[in-house]
């Protein structure tokens, strides 16, 4: 490869369980037989691939978010810091201390910023784990949220910053998105060039297919989308709604009960339409 | 009226297709209304069969802020971009101003309150809306979505809560189908209720993504029990979820096997077990269970 920088293909889809970590543990194997090939599983609610790939996880690196610490000998109980607090993580009680809700608060500061006596300072709470790991010739980054967390972006955010540091080590880095189309999705879309959308033949794939379309095309970001769970002349109205932005479907993955035994044993699925996406992105 | 959550970590084992079928069983002793709390991918109302057309109101609502600029007062200081901890203001260094990203504000605020020329100001962004209607099975379904990139999905899903309370007049039962994952919308969906239905799927992924959903479930001290759909797709690992359930002290409400009506059902937007009726026993039992342990 001449090319010294890695291109990140992004796996998405809007609606849980269409098949993503399925598609994007297959083509990162597909393409390590020729490519160094990274994968990050940025689905840090539910991290999977691992599991799809019986990796072992280890090098475990702890997220923190930074999160306000009050010195109550400087405090005069004002309480301008729950004033300021646009997520309600300090609370006001009037002639007390103020309260602090630790899984609240998204560390943005304006309490430090707002306290009139320099009281509040910075501690930190755990968030979340980065996980590495090996096997199948390709690497793994794996983010997982700690559990009752609420904020899976942080930690996706991490892993964004380790993936920048590493694109010279690799020809391709393949991340695999969480469900759904907020913060966490769109951070992780924000470290690819291309993407790929994969949806069922179903109405509710079709439903969250728009909405990735829409979200995918107001980030400019170049996709395909990918029919997984194919059946025999299923595949009408998901090209209808694909059409809508000039486009047709780019592979079907069949429905195939060989594919979900392979798939519930942690085995790699191997099919014809892999190798036409992995085609796709070699030329990318 | 008691909550019960419907979830399952993972996406795509069968959350709205239980929902909906189970709420269908339910109407013949009790009276419902359901939340479809996925709020980023809203499905229950088509399971239903429910049509943009059939909801009786939608409104636009507001859980979020953010953070714009007036350049004709920005002095150029920078000093919004230096304090924003969410890395979502740009410095533009060709005309020497800020930009606001258009996704990754958190409207915080911290960029208005530094701010010296009072250029910043947050203002309330319809990041989402909410809407309700009722269903061919003459019960009524809340919905809601959030508008693509928005953050706030927890404070929405608490939305489409209020509004089913508001619309539930004197409904028993309060379903509520939670989004996958276990982080804001899945925490909020969980609160206030009073007992939580976990799906299972019998593969590492699935198994993985509900223990981790479920102790968040504990975090709240409810009670749950476990309905494993597809089964008898891998029983080696079924038996590993009962197990797990037994120790739990939880209850397998239902063991559903696969079958390819859970599909057929979905294209054809009708309810699983109105599309094949030889689910409803199943079904029916779930409801036995729920109403034997005092739940309903």
């Amino acid at each position: 490869m001449k090319n010294n920088n890695a291109k990140v293909i992004g796996i998405t889809g809007g609606k849980g369980g269409t098949g993503k970590s399925t598609i994007a543990t297959a083509l990162a194997v597909e393409l390590a037989k020729k490519s160094r090939v990274l994968l990050v599983d940025m689905d840090a609610d539910c991290p999977n691939d691992h599991l799809l790939l019986n990796i072992e996880r280890n090098n475990p690196i702890t997220v923190h978010q930074r999160i306000p610490k009050w010195d109550f000998k400087k405090c005069t109980k004002c309480s301008v810091c729950a004033d300021v607090c646009e997520t309600n993580a300090i609370v006001r009680i009037d002639g007390n201390y103020p309260m602090f809700l630790p899984q609240q608060c998204n560390g943005c500061g304006a309490c430090a910023i707002k306290c009139p006596v320099d009281a509040i300072f910075w501690d930190k709470k755990a968030v979340g784990t980065i996980y590495e790991g090996s096997g199948f010739g390709i690497d793994l980054i794996s983010c997982e949220l700690k559990i009752n967390e609420p904020v899976s972006e942080i930690v996706v955010e991490k892993a964004g910053e380790l993936v920048k540091k590493r694109k010279e080590k690799y020809d391709y880095i393949i991340v695999d998105t969480a469900a759904g189309t907020h913060c966490d999705v769109i951070s992780a879309l924000g470290l690819c060039d291309f993407a790929i959308g994969v949806t069922e033949p179903t109405p509710l794939g079709l439903h969250d297919l728009e909405l990735i379309m829409k979200l995918l095309s107001r980030m400019n970001l170049p996709f395909e989308i990918v029919l997984n769970m194919y059946q025999e002349k299923q595949d009408e109205l998901v090209n209808k709604t694909v059409s809508k932005y000039n486009k047709a479907i780019f592979a079907k993955v069949p429905y195939k009960k060989e594919i979900m035994i392979a798939y519930s044993k942690g085995i790699p699925v191997k099919e014809k339409s892999i190798e036409k996406i992995a085609g796709w992105v070699e030329t990318l | 009226m008691k909550q019960i959550t419907i979830l399952s970590g993972k996406g795509g084992v069968g959350k709205s297709s239980i929902t909906a079928s189970l709420a269908i069983a339910l109407l013949k002793h009790k009276k419902i209304i359901c939340a479809d709390c996925d709020v980023d991918a809203s499905n229950l109302a088509l399971v239903f069969g429910m049509k943009e057309g059939d909801y009786e109101e939608w409104k636009n609502i507001t859980t979020n802020k953010k953070a714009r600029v007036d350049l004709s007062k920005c002095t150029s200081c920078k000093k919004c971009v230096e304090s924003c901890y969410f890395n979502a203001i740009k410095w533009d260094i060709k005309k020497n101003i800020p930009v606001f990203r258009e996704f990754g504000c958190e409207g915080c605020g911290v960029c208005e309150l530094v701010c010296p020329s009072k250029a910043i100001e947050l203002y309330n962004v319809n990041n989402a809306k909410i809407g309700y209607g009722k269903t061919k099975y003459d019960f009524t379904v809340v919905s809601g979505q959030l508008e693509m990139g928005e953050s706030g999905s927890g404070k929405v899903v608490s939305a489409v809560k209020e509004l089913a309370k508001a619309k539930a007049k004197d409904a028993d039962i309060m379903l509520v189908d939670s989004a996958a994952g276990i982080g804001c919308p899945v925490i909020a969906s969980i609160t206030g209720s009073d007992y939580v239905l976990g799906v299972c799927e019998p593969t590492p992924s699935g198994f993985s993504d509900l223990k981790r959903a479920l102790l968040v479930v504990k975090h709240f001290n409810i009670p749950y029990g476990i309905v494993i759909n597809k089964f008898d797709i891998n029983e080696e690992y079924s038996k590993k979820i009962e197990e797990f359930a037994k120790e739990k002290g939880a209850k397998i409400l239902a063991k559903i096997p696969y079958d390819k009506s859970f599909t057929d059902a979905l294209v054809n937007i009708t309810p699983l077990i109105v599309f094949n009726p030889k689910f409803k026993a199943l079904f029916d039992k779930i409801a036995s269970n729920l109403s034997c342990d005092g739940i309903i």
